[in-house]
């Protein structure tokens, strides 16, 4: 049954490819207003054929969970073309499009819309507003292209191709030292993760014949293959399958920012905040989820080790990330690592085999964490309209962002961004995981996964950090959105490499990522484009967990139903358990912050009672000094060692080898001379 | 004819005529220097009448049969074929099959680039723009070229138009440049020729005298030749059997076919900068003038990836497979040297930087050949084709690719009077279009997916995982040290606020956007469809490793 939907399922990666080439190529590049609607407009077309296609897939029967053990359901389209030779076989692409994949885009397009809407208001005095638009667009593409590749091959081409969208988005204000490098360390830590996971795919390649998804002869997830696979001795004393999955997995590890990747996913906030919210929360850094999810048959082929390795992995970063989330003070950066912390819940799930869970916490997480990054962005979008910072912005641009990025200099906020206020709470208390708010129910879909599972440790890692998440976030709330505003005296950001100074000519130019405010006389503004796509965001952080009730009734465990997955009865106690950590979490952040912060300098509570801890953690455990110690260095050096190499010691044979013809032809043109001939010449010739 | 030579269609010398078309671009510039026409008409003249290649190209590979193959190997086609000297039976032998018909089409695309980088030469321009015609008719008739003698003949010739672009129109260290490239690649080279000496002699004392490469190709893989008994390892030990070495060398053929395979792997892996070999790499590359590297590095480089696999591969195969750990690890030594040596240049010359990202980039070529002949493990034959499909796939890309990097490099020295990376910064501010462009040169170069070099390195290390595991996996140092001197290099040029070498710097002009563009959609096409160039090599590939499936010695 292909109805319009499944047939031209391909043209939702198309239409944002189409935005991109619109406003790279032709004279759109010229029209802020017009490129940003532009690219909305082909992206909301997306949308409605990406639901479309849901619901055209959601409504065939899925087909039974096969048994024991894990399978996908049979995908609804499936469409290839030959697209390289390989010897006698030949490497095919195209698009395959099963119920997973079907909620991943509905989902990637919804957020993605709501980010490009919210951009129009947020980048509209921004002079690169259509090269914004064009390079989101290109990663709109991308991603989509990833949820319905058909093969690995693909799927990789279209992750890197997000990589290279997040570098240049990273970049965006590629007059900062701080954003390029961000951009570059980007770049390098996940392509570390990706070189592995390129390894990886050449691997099962090698071994299944291709890289296509599906059951058949030859494909991936044949029984039969995974079987061998599984049984089969491979490198390093591990089964083939372990070191399939594990090689892949680090494509995840630099992907999804786990440790010890996670490096490049903090400095990733240099970006402009919508950014942030669409490929560094909701979808990029999901993608390394999705990875594990789309091979996950590979990961159960073996005998358990290569999952025990990703629930180790993903339990480890959720707790990490969550602890170094609590010391810091800049709005992105907490939510920053509040990703990083709860891509660990999801990649954790996966390591348990929870991949309901997995999954239902991505697109959950999606939401509200898109909505978080948007509130923040409007938050900060009005802070640097505030005259304190107007002020440090005339003389130095990137010191003025930093500070109205510090929630110190906040405060009040709730009464002057009522629109944010609100859609934050919802995003806010989703996160928390408060009955009935998303994350409530895709989290506790976890936790209870764990326990079932009797995965204690794991159950434990991950309740402590749903404990620190519901704390840090009542904290960052607190401190935005309550008590006095005391941005007129901030704690201003000392630019350790201030940018040379601007000639007021092109000052213009240098409004990079907010409005020009001076004509705006309501201060406190809420753009209603941004407020839009807030509202929407925030219906799906209200309502997302619907999808997934743990309830038998109709409509309980959709999500499931549509996978075909055998789906787990809500689990009361691990529920009141969930709910109680959460709320303990909340008063925590409440009574130390309850009256904290008078005035932005005053010492953060936490600091007051530990600071030795409070320091390591606001240093995020010293990790980047390491790396930069360790492996920044030895670069460094072998990039020397080898220069040294070539100049001095092979080149030095090579020039020597000259040097010795020479001398020996001056040898034998003096033999010659004195003894053959008559001896030197008199004129020395 | 034997079955696996198609003779040209319709009796029409479409090879000879595409390796005499530049020639008789020179015949007109020097009619243009006689004449005394100004030197702008002859550069754009020049520029156009390379063209003329182009379509002669484009002829040739759309009446290429892909598919055909027979007797064990990929058909060689458009062949021409008529006695010479008979004495030493060589003949004119042209023709192209699916190893060298993609290094033909890069040659003739290439040559236009280098013209175009040549605009802005003043001093003897005309000699100059002879030269890049010399070398472009050389560089194509050693692609075609499939007896010995005239193969030969090309290879050495290629030097001496390169030399004089290097020592005339070079930079500062030009004379030592030239001469270390000159005389390192022909020393390199004795040993070829006094092997194919000794070949003659061993066929001839077989009865089957030859300097013919198909022929000689398909006696070393012991495919059926007219006419001949055993392979070729068994005539040339049969011949020094008869002269007695064997008595005092010992009774091993391998030993015989290994030095053979020595002779000509040390020829080749010169010309293909194969570590440690490489040093004439960085100094010919940075110090020729931009039309000389773009050719250097674009097309010369490839020549000695051809000649392993016209050569060394179908000759010595035993020996090939021997050696093939060695030649692996050689190969991945370049890949970690090259891109080290890449990042070691970060402050310094922009064009040593991407000098190393080729050894980086040949490196992976080299693995692949290593790949496809060593010991059968499990080895399909499907992935030592796979990695010869890559290998080719990355010669073409990386020609493009580096083509349009030196390119875009020679107009930043334009603008900037420095070839130095040290000094600049802030360049995207002012000139967006030269970012973009040289940014979409950088990310092709380093292999970003989408663009073709991703496909061939995703290939090689495809095809090569199979047989060499262990290299394989090491070699992905390469592939982030490489991409990180690259973007260290985009951001040193680029980023940053605007610096004082902004002042008055001018964007890309439309002429130099024309120049870079075909480059840049053909690496964009490829690596989004590849099948229409891989289909080229794919078969020929197939056949050419298939000797390699079962243990040779």
């Amino acid at each position: 049954m292909m109805s319009f939907f499944t047939q031209y399922a391909w043209l939702i990666p198309a239409l944002p490819l189409l935005g991109f080439a619109l406003i790279t190529f032709t004279p759109l590049r010229q029209s802020k207003a017009a490129s940003g609607w532009t690219a909305t407009g082909l992206m909301l077309a997306a949308t409605l054929i990406a639901l479309g296609l849901l619901a055209a897939v959601a409504g065939a029967p899925a087909g039974d969970a096969h048994g024991e053990g894990f399978a996908f359901p049979a995908p609804a389209v499936v469409q290839r073309f030959v697209w390289a030779p390989a010897g006698s076989s030949s490497l095919a692409m195209g698009v395959y499009v099963d119920s997973p994949a079907a909620v991943m885009l509905a989902m990637v397009t919804i957020t993605a819309t709501c980010i490009h809407l919210f951009s129009i208001g947020y980048m509209a005095s921004n002079p690169r507003q259509s090269r914004f638009f064009s390079f989101i667009s290109l990663f709109a593409s991308a991603m989509l292209l990833m949820v319905m590749a058909d093969n690995l091959l693909l799927f990789f081409m279209a992750w890197e191709i997000m990589g290279l969208c997040s570098y240049l988005l990273i970049g965006f204000l590629y007059e900062r030292p701080q954003a390029y490098r961000a951009a570059v360390k980007a770049f390098i830590t996940t392509r570390i993760g990706d070189v592995l996971m390129l390894l990886g795919l050449v691997y099962l390649w090698t071994q299944a014949g291709s890289l296509a998804f599906g059951t058949g002869e030859g494909e991936i997830f044949n029984p039969e293959f995974l079987h061998r696979i599984g049984g089969e001795p491979g490198i390093l004393g591990m089964s083939h399958a372990t070191g399939i999955a594990l090689l892949i997995f680090a494509g995840t590890v630099g992907k999804s920012a786990q440790f010890p990747l996670h490096v490049w996913l903090p400095d990733a906030m240099e970006g402009p905040t919508p950014v942030s919210a669409l490929i560094h929360a909701a979808t990029m850094v999901s993608a390394g989820v999705f990875l594990v999810a789309r091979t996950y048959p590979i990961f159960l082929a073996d005998n358990g080790t290569a999952l025990a390795v990703v629930a180790f992995v993903g339990a480890f970063t959720a707790l990490f990330a969550a602890t170094i989330a609590v010391a810091q003070y800049d709005i992105k950066r907490i939510l920053a690592y509040s990703t990083l912390s709860q891509l660990g819940f999801m990649v954790a799930a996966l390591g348990i085999g929870g991949w309901v869970a997995g999954m239902f916490h991505l697109l959950a997480h999606a939401f509200f964490k898109a909505l978080l990054f948007l509130g923040s962005g409007a938050v900060i979008h009005a802070m640097e309209a505030t005259p304190a910072i107007e002020k440090i912005h005339h003389q130095d641009e990137y010191a003025a962002q930093q500070t109205a990025q510090d929630i110190r200099n906040m405060g009040g906020l709730r009464q002057k961004l009522p629109w944010t206020f609100w859609t934050y709470t919802a995003g806010y208390l989703a996160l928390a995981g408060i009955v009935p708010f998303a994350g409530f129910w895709s989290k506790d879909e976890i936790l209870a996964h764990a326990m079932e599972n009797g995965n204690i440790v794991v159950y434990a890692v991950l309740a402590v950090a749903a404990f620190l998440t519901a704390f840090y976030m009542t904290r960052q709330w607190f401190l935005v959105f309550f008590g006095a505003f005391r941005g007129e005296k901030p704690v201003v950001y000392v630019n350790a490499e201030p940018a040379p100074s601007h000639h007021a000519a092109d000052h213009g130019d240098h409004h990079a990522e907010h409005g020009d405010h001076h004509a705006d006389h309501n201060l406190w503004h809420e753009s209603p484009t941004m407020t839009a796509a807030l509202a929407v965001l925030a219906s799906f952080a209200v309502t997302a967990g619907f999808f997934n009730l743990p309830f038998s009734m109709p409509g309980g465990h959709w999500l499931s139903h549509i996978w075909g997955q055998e789906a787990a009865p809500l689990n009361w106690t691990v529920a009141g358990i969930s709910l109680t950590v959460a709320l303990a979490g909340i008063a925590a952040g409440w009574y130390a912050y309850r009256s904290a912060f008078a005035k932005a300098q005053d010492t953060d509570p936490l600091d007051a009672r530990a600071p030795g801890l409070f320091r390591i953690l606001h240093e995020k455990y010293r990790v980047d000094e390491l790396y930069a110690a360790s492996f920044g260095r030895l670069t460094a050096v072998l990039a020397l060692a080898w220069a040294f190499l070539d100049r001095r010691i092979l080149d030095g044979i090579i020039n020597g080898v000259g040097s010795l013809t020479l001398f020996l032809s001056r040898v034998n043109y003096i033999v010659d001379d004195t003894l053959l001939n008559d001896g030197p010449r008199a004129d020395g010739a | 004819m034997p079955a696996y030579l198609i003779p040209s269609p319709g009796g029409v010398p479409w090879l000879t005529l595409l390796m005499l078309s530049p020639l008789l671009g020179i015949a007109l510039v020097g009619m243009a220097g006689a004449l005394r026409w100004d030197d702008r008409l002859v550069k754009i003249g020049v520029t156009a009448w390379m063209g003329l290649p182009i379509a002669i190209a484009a002829v040739v590979a759309a009446g290429f049969n892909a598919t055909a193959t027979a007797d064990g190997q990929g058909a060689v086609q458009f062949v021409e074929k008529i006695p010479w000297i008979q004495a030493i039976r060589v003949d004119y032998f042209l023709g192209v099959d699916g190893l060298s018909l993609p290094l033909v089409l890069l040659t003739v695309v290439m040559a236009p680039l280098a013209a175009a980088a040549s605009w802005g030469v003043t001093e003897r321009a005309k000699t100059h723009f002879a030269l890049l015609l010399l070398l472009e008719a050389a560089m194509i008739g050693y692609f075609l070229a499939l007896n010995f003698f005239f193969f030969f003949i090309f290879w050495e010739f290629s030097l001496v138009p390169a030399f004089f672009l290097i020592q005339l129109w070079g930079r500062e260290n030009r004379r030592y440049a030239a001469f270390k490239f000159f005389i390192y690649t022909m020393a390199g080279s004795v040993g070829l020729l006094l092997l194919f000496q000794v070949i003659y002699l061993a066929t001839r004392s077989a009865g089957i005298p030859t300097f013919d490469l198909i022929t000689l190709g398909r006696l070393g893989q012991g495919l059926p030749v007219d006419g001949a008994a055993g392979s070729l390892r068994d005539i040339i030990f049969a011949y020094v059997d008869r002269l007695g070495l064997t008595a005092s060398l010992g009774r091993y053929p391998l030993l015989y076919t290994s030095i053979a395979f020595w002779a000509i792997f040390i020829a080749f892996a010169i010309k293909l900068a194969v570590w440690p070999f490489h040093t004439w790499l960085p100094d010919a590359y940075g110090e020729a003038p931009v039309a000389g590297s773009i050719l250097l590095s674009a097309v010369m480089s490839k020549m000695g990836a051809y000649g392993m696999l016209r050569i060394m591969l179908p000759l010595v195969p035993d020996a090939a497979q021997y050696f093939a750990p060695v030649m692996g690890a050689l190969a991945l030594v370049g890949i970690v040297a090259g891109s080290f040596g890449a990042l070691a240049n970060i402050g310094g010359d922009i064009k040593r930087l991407i000098a190393y990202t080729s050894i980086n980039h040949m490196g992976y070529v080299m693995l692949a050949i290593a790949a496809a002949a060593a010991l059968p493990g499990g080895a399909s034959q499907d992935s030592r084709a796979i990695a010869i499909n890559g290998a080719l796939m990355q010669m073409v890309a990386h020609g493009l690719s580096t083509g349009a990097l030196f390119y875009l490099a020679g107009a930043l020295h334009a603008r900037t009077g420095s070839w130095q990376l040290s000094g600049l910064g802030g360049l995207r501010s002012v000139a967006p279009t030269f970012a973009g462009v040289m940014g979409v040169a950088t990310f092709a170069n380093l292999g970003l997916p989408g663009m073709a070099g991703f496909v061939g390195e995703f290939f090689i290390f495809r095809g090569a995982w199979a047989s060499l595991p262990l290299f394989t996996g090491l070699a992905v140092i390469g592939l982030i040290i490489t991409a990180l001197a690259l973007l260290l290099m985009f951001q040193r040029i680029f980023l940053g606020p605007p610096g004082e070498v902004a002042q008055g710097f001018a964007d890309l002009r439309p002429a130099e956007l024309w120049a870079t563009a075909p480059f840049l959609a053909l690496l964009l096409l490829l690596g989004v469809y590849p099948a229409p160039i891989m289909n080229l090599f794919n078969a020929a590939a197939t056949q050419l490793v298939a000797v390699f499936l079962r243990a040779l010695s």
